[in-house]
């Protein structure tokens, strides 16, 4: 090989770096296993396909889907924040008891809950970026703090007879337009969004920058902590957002489980769709194909009449492949 | 830096004197107890603690509330904590902290009966009388357990309800919640006898556990009925999932279609009664089954027998089975659109 012909591809090389292909390998092996799954549920149970189940499984995988665009940014800036279920819960009773007590209507209710997020994930953003303590700790603990004002708030009872101002993000008529769950259509909308913000902004190259080695990209000049400040803020706006969307497809009984376990399904679902744990990598469109396949999962177990329980054991096994083969490419990544 | 400094330091405050206070609020507490030892054998000296499964949902808080009446009529002191979420772990806490307390009766509504119950022998050991309701830990130690129903009552009235709407024939299927709760699973093994054995035309084709979660048992609902097309009934089998499979029901626009029944607490299940998502709930009187666990209580304290039938306040049909140590509060109550608006939990 000439010297000439070793350039050129190492040009080649290099440009190819700069941006990531379009669909990552993780994306198409997940946009394969749940192609196959619905194939799979789809003739095994008749009623799959019809528009009357998989509607309702998108309205589950929305709220999921959302937090988990804020979150992948977060794991992307090397950070985490479990507090999002606590965020989830605050948002939501706060907003359901003013639907209750104030009567809100739609607008000023969805308003509500997406400042009370905001300013939840802001108070993590200014403890994360400013305090120098690992970001799980500080959302560990500001989980626990916001679990108590959501305790607060409920007071010992639950929020009774809701009225259906969500219901256009419900499971019901309302919440569909030509068969398309609003809920699912602003989370794909959401993603999209991101996946621009990610792909072709500085900002949005900054923070796999900070992910990957924040000294770096300070000295590169990148205000490392306002943007820090600003993924934590976003992650609970969104989580707001999702709030609204978890009372729409509750019952007209609020009771202060809401939001238990959710950091953990939406982690599942951004670690499941190919974003590095470590930071510096990962992608908001993997994150969507994740929470749909773990909804796909838990919803087909119960269609197909087995064990509910087995959905633990696939969630846990999609976990282990996912995270196996990041491990894998990493290594692969160091060794070239 | 300063800013951020101080920011953690108002924090780290802030945390030191929310345990302080906590402390203070605990210390508080059994004082009130201890203080009353002047008073000398009588019931007035008689501590009483309730370790629910879970404290801060209004089905517990109703029996608290059943418990606290009780003590302030009989006049005995009455304790009342529970964990923040249904956990075996941080219950098995409490019960430690009230076996320190020296407490002379320890209720527990365990929600893990075989944990559970080592920790039930250690506080007989520490010379508290131990007893279970709500939920009972039978390979225990307990000398007493306080029944809300009989597990062929409300069996049977959750099947009976459900045939009654769907004309005593049909595909259904059941909506569970924690898979290891010994109530729930001693239900719906006596509804799958009663269903075979007596409407022979109707089936329950699945048992589903969505823990306590609504959400997640009205997804399951909706899996349901999508799964099979020909369903026309569902059992919410605890609070959480019996407002959740009627919510299926509505959000799928099948009123009329699919009937449910459930075991939800008559506040939350109220819009569903009225809007015929549900046709019926079946519960107990909770606020008298909290009456009763408290009177049982004092009766454990002081060391007195309990007669076969018993009225204490709001437990008017309460039945003793000496041979089981088993107080049974009455048959269930069924919750209609008529009566739901009588109970304020």
């Amino acid at each position: 090989m000439s010297e000439s012909a070793v350039k050129t591809q190492q040009q080649r090389v290099n440009t190819r770096k700069i941006l990531p292909p379009f669909v990552t390998g993780q994306e198409i092996v997940l946009i394969g296993v749940i192609v196959v799954l619905w194939v799979i549920l789809g003739l095994t149970t008749p009623a799959f396909l019809a528009a009357g189940s998989v509607g309702p499984l998108l309205v589950q995988v929305a709220p999921i889907a959302i937090i988990g665009v804020g979150m992948t940014f977060v794991i992307i800036t090397a950070g985490i924040d479990v507090s999002v279920g606590s965020i989830v819960m605050v948002a939501a009773v706060v907003t359901a008891r003013s639907l209750v007590e104030f009567g809100l209507p739609f607008w000023p209710a969805l308003l509500l809950s997406l400042l009370v997020g905001a300013a939840l994930g802001a108070l993590n953003g200014v403890l994360v970026a400013y305090g120098r303590v690992h970001a799980i700790i500080i959302t560990f603990g500001t989980m626990n703090l916001f679990r108590f004002i959501g305790l607060q708030v409920f007071g010992s009872s639950t929020v009774n007879n809701m009225p259906p101002t969500f219901n256009f993000f419900g499971r019901g008529d309302a919440g569909s337009t030509l068969g398309i769950p609003h809920a699912f259509a602003i989370a794909v909308v959401i993603t999209a969004i991101a996946w621009w913000y990610l792909r072709y902004t500085k900002g949005g190259r900054s923070l796999y920058a900070i992910g990957g080695n924040a000294h770096a990209a300070r000295l590169a000049g990148i205000k490392v902590q306002p943007r820090i400040l600003m993924v934590y803020a976003l992650t609970g706006l969104l989580a707001g957002l999702a709030a609204c969307m978890t009372l729409a497809a509750g019952t007209s009984t609020l009771d202060q489980s809401v939001g238990t376990g959710r950091e953990l399904q939406v982690i599942a679902a951004v670690v499941i769709g190919g974003t590095s744990i470590i930071g510096g990598r990962g992608s908001v469109v993997g994150t969507l194909l994740g929470a749909l396949l773990v909804q796909t999962v838990s919803s087909g177990v119960v269609q197909l009449g087995w064990p509910s329980q087995l959905a633990f054991f696939f969630v846990g096994l999609f976990i282990v492949i996912a995270v196996g083969t990041d491990l894998v490419r990493e290594r692969a990544r160091r060794r070239s | 830096m300063r800013f951020k400094r101080k920011v953690m330091g108002a924090l780290a405050l802030a945390a030191t004197g929310a345990l302080v206070l906590a402390g203070c609020t605990d210390r508080n507490d059994t004082g009130g107890g201890d203080g009353d030892t002047n008073g000398g054998g009588d019931a007035s000296d008689v501590t009483v603690a309730f370790v629910p499964k879970l404290q801060g949902i209004p089905y517990f808080e109703a029996m608290n509330t059943g418990g606290q009446a009780a003590a302030d009529e009989l006049g005995f002191n009455w304790l009342y904590q529970g964990p923040t979420t249904a956990d075996a772990a941080a219950q098995a806490d409490i019960v430690r902290s009230f076996i320190q307390q020296g407490v002379d009766v320890l209720f527990v509504a365990p929600n893990d009966p075989d944990s559970m119950a080592p920790l039930l022998q250690e506080a007989q050991d520490a010379g508290i009388s131990v007893a279970t309701t709500d939920t009972d830990a039978p390979d225990s130690v307990r000398e007493l357990f306080v029944n809300q129903a009989g597990v062929e009552g409300v069996a049977h009235a959750l099947t009976d309800e459900l045939m009654d709407a769907m004309g005593g024939e049909g595909k259904y299927a059941i909506v569970s919640c924690g898979e290891t709760a010994a109530n729930l699973n001693a239900w719906i093994a006596v509804q799958e006898e009663y269903t075979a054995s007596d409407y022979p035309d109707a089936e329950i084709v699945d048992v589903v556990y969505a823990g306590e979660d609504q959400a997640q048992a009205t997804a399951m609902a909706t899996d349901l009925m999508n799964a099979h097309p020909d369903l026309t009934g569902l059992i919410g089998e605890c609070t959480s999932s019996a407002p959740g499979v009627a919510q299926a029901v509505e959000d799928a626009g099948r009123i009329g279609e699919v009937h449910t029944v459930g075991l939800g607490t008559p506040q939350s299940m109220a819009p569903y009664l009225e809007s015929g998502s549900s046709a019926a709930s079946v519960i107990w009187d909770v606020e008298a089954l909290g009456y009763l666990t408290a009177w049982a209580g004092q009766q454990l304290a002081l060391g007195e027998e309990i007669p076969a039938e018993v009225q204490a306040g709001p437990a008017q049909e309460a039945s003793y089975d000496a041979d089981t140590s088993e107080l049974l509060l009455g048959p269930p109550l069924i919750v209609t659109d008529e009566n739901a608006g009588d109970y304020d939990y």
